[in-house]
């Protein structure tokens, strides 16, 4: 981006000022007092800080939150890349139908959707079922109040938006290009490698790290289909709060949170400046 | 354009205004768990009330401690009654979070004295029992607390209340051989080395219709329960059964946060809830058992084997006091102890 170019926006942002004025006043008002809770409640200074790594609970929720996003992410860039060069491929009026379900299944509610899972996974759920009638299995899998049942309940969720950005990302190449590799004789996986995946790689670093930053706060799937064993950030927050009553503590583990995930967005925006 | 938004902008905040201006007149807010609960609360209750006293009774849930405690601070407080689990009344009692009842509105005359205090009365009176369900169980019939801790008699996961509050410690310690009369002051580490016993095969439920969900399904073949979620799902056609062994019994308690604008109706709401008749018709409805000794006359009587006051001879009340005293540090070993 040159200087022109910023200025320019800068000056078309204005009738974005409305907006930005909203997220100031219900949005970043709220957030930084909550925040500075963290450091005022109940008295001045670090001590919930202190509080919060006293114990290897908050070390080991952490670790398990970010667990569970990169295998999240990982699982959605693997389902969702060939969906979204599906979606590409596709005639228009069968994409029409692919993103009708794809859209559809994000137009539901969470919890409907989380339940629904919840169902299918468990012990007497219907994947147990059909795998015990058909004789895949002796014992029913456990599915669900684990780790695979986060996973599987969260990459689910996360796949849309994984799919979206990607295909448009893939939609914008040129098909001449794969083709003039298939004409000098490289072979499907040849081609996938060193052509479709490095013009696309923009694509999956920014569905990924959107992925990412929202797994690192979800809470109502993880709480629902996850055992005690593997709670997430978001569930300890609502227990200090809720249980506790302590919003000091509570606003500590938020901004930790919040932290984290800004570096890697920091992060994420250098690449991606040098990547361009 | 601008003025004219502006206007409008105008004209909804003067809106609000005067609707919130006019609800706190002639309204009051009830906050309880949502669900089965509070529909018959609002049978019972809140549609008499508003009959008797016009004055509406709106209804909001779920309740939580975070936003009652932070509304009390803030001293913007939109709820007047709420029903909070009973070591949460006797806590926020003692941190100036709750209104002193009105002793000259609200009889206590024929409140159960287990359940009533300074600041707060019973909602309907509950029991953990043991619950299982026959057709996922097998053979073997649990009988006791300590079946619940017995895996290799009865096989499966067995569910649990999650949170950090009265009853899954005391269950351990009972099903541990301790007499219920040597319960308290609870011994938290043999409480929380039996439960290690059996962690692996523990289910946890957080909320009532979780624990339905579980028992029906026979995700898990036993577990805790309270006994009014039994109660519903064998109304249902659900074949669980309880053991009343050793039930364990509180309540619910009905409570005014500190700087309720409607103190004078929250109290004659909470008069009529804990009436005779209020009582026995809430009963009536969950099979959760009056505060009220002198509903019994006015319950229905097939559904009175079902009610905790019906099974007091093996029956311990869980020591509230105790809990007041003990939530926080508990808390903090209970979910220490979850996550690892």
């Amino acid at each position: 981006m040159n200087a022109a170019a910023t200025s320019g926006t800068f000056r078309e942002a204005r009738a974005a000022w409305p907006a930005i004025a909203f997220l100031f006043v219900f949005f970043a008002l709220p957030v930084g007092a909550l925040m500075l809770r963290s450091v005022t409640d109940p008295q001045w200074g670090l001590q919930n800080f202190s509080d919060l790594l006293a114990t290897g609970t908050y070390a080991r929720v952490l670790f398990n939150t970010f667990l569970v996003a990169a295998v999240v992410t990982l699982m959605s860039l693997l389902i969702g890349y060939p969906l979204a060069w599906l979606l590409v491929m596709l005639p228009a009026r069968w994409q029409q139908v692919l993103l009708a379900i794809l859209l559809m299944s994000m137009w539901t509610s969470l919890l409907a959707r989380t339940y629904a899972w919840l169902v299918l996974l468990q012990k007497t759920g219907v994947i147990n079922r059909i795998l015990l009638s058909v004789g895949v299995i002796d014992a029913p899998l456990p599915l669900v109040n684990n780790l695979t049942g986060v996973v599987i309940g969260m990459t689910y969720i996360m796949l849309p938006f994984v799919v979206l950005p990607l295909r448009a990302t893939l939609a914008t190449l040129d098909p001449a290009l794969m083709h003039a590799g298939a004409v000098c004789g490289a072979s499907p996986w040849r081609l996938f490698r060193s052509v479709l995946l490095p013009l696309s790689l923009p694509g999956i670093g920014a569905a990924g790290l959107m992925v990412f930053v929202m797994s690192l706060g979800y809470y109502v799937t993880p709480a629902l289909l996850g055992g005690t064993g593997n709670m997430m950030l978001a569930e300890l927050i609502a227990q200090t709060v809720q249980s506790f009553l302590n919003w000091g503590l509570g606003a500590a583990a938020a901004l930790v949170l919040l932290c984290a995930t800004l570096a890697l967005y920091a992060l994420h925006m250098r690449y991606l400046d040098e990547d361009a | 354009m601008g003025v004219k938004i502006k206007r409008l902008l105008g004209a909804a905040i003067l809106a609000i205004g005067a609707t919130s201006g006019a609800l706190a007149e002639d309204s009051i807010t009830f906050t309880s768990w949502g669900g089965t609960t509070q529909d018959a609360q609002k049978a019972a209750w809140a549609d008499k009330f508003e009959a008797e006293y016009k004055v509406k009774v709106l209804q909001d849930g779920p309740t939580d401690y975070g936003k009652f405690k932070a509304m009390v601070d803030s001293g913007q407080v939109d709820w007047d009654v709420v029903d909070v689990e009973p070591d949460f009344a006797y806590q926020a009692a003692k941190m100036g979070l709750l209104e002193p009842l009105d002793f000259s509105v609200i009889d206590k005359k024929d409140i159960d004295p287990r359940f009533v205090f300074e600041h707060g009365i019973g909602s309907f009176y509950f029991s953990f029992v043991l619950g299982y369900n026959p057709q996922a169980i097998g053979d073997q019939v649990p009988t006791s607390w300590a079946d619940l801790f017995d895996t290799a008699k009865i096989p499966g996961k067995r569910t649990f209340y999650k949170w950090a509050s009265p009853g899954v410690l005391e269950i351990a310690l009972l099903a541990d051989g301790v007499a219920p009369d040597k319960l308290y002051p609870l011994d938290l580490d043999r409480a929380f080395a039996k439960l290690d016993s059996i962690k692996k095969d523990i289910l946890w439920w957080g909320s009532g219709a979780e624990s339905q969900q579980q028992l029906a399904s026979g995700e898990a073949p036993l577990g805790m329960f309270w006994n009014g979620r039994i109660y519903a799902l064998q109304k249902e056609g659900a074949p669980v059964d309880a053991v009343w062994e050793q039930n364990l019994a509180t309540a619910d308690f009905l409570v005014v946060p500190k700087g309720s604008k409607n103190k004078e109706a929250a109290m004659k709401f909470i008069a009529l809830a804990t009436s005779a008749q209020g009582q026995a018709d809430l009963a009536n409805a969950t099979a959760y058992a009056p505060v009220n000794l002198k509903s019994e006359a006015l319950l229905n009587k097939d559904l009175v084997p079902l009610m905790p006051s019906q099974h007091a001879e093996t029956q311990i009340t869980l020591d509230l006091n105790y809990w007041a005293e003990h939530r926080d540090e508990i808390g903090k070993r209970w979910y220490d102890w979850q996550a690892k």
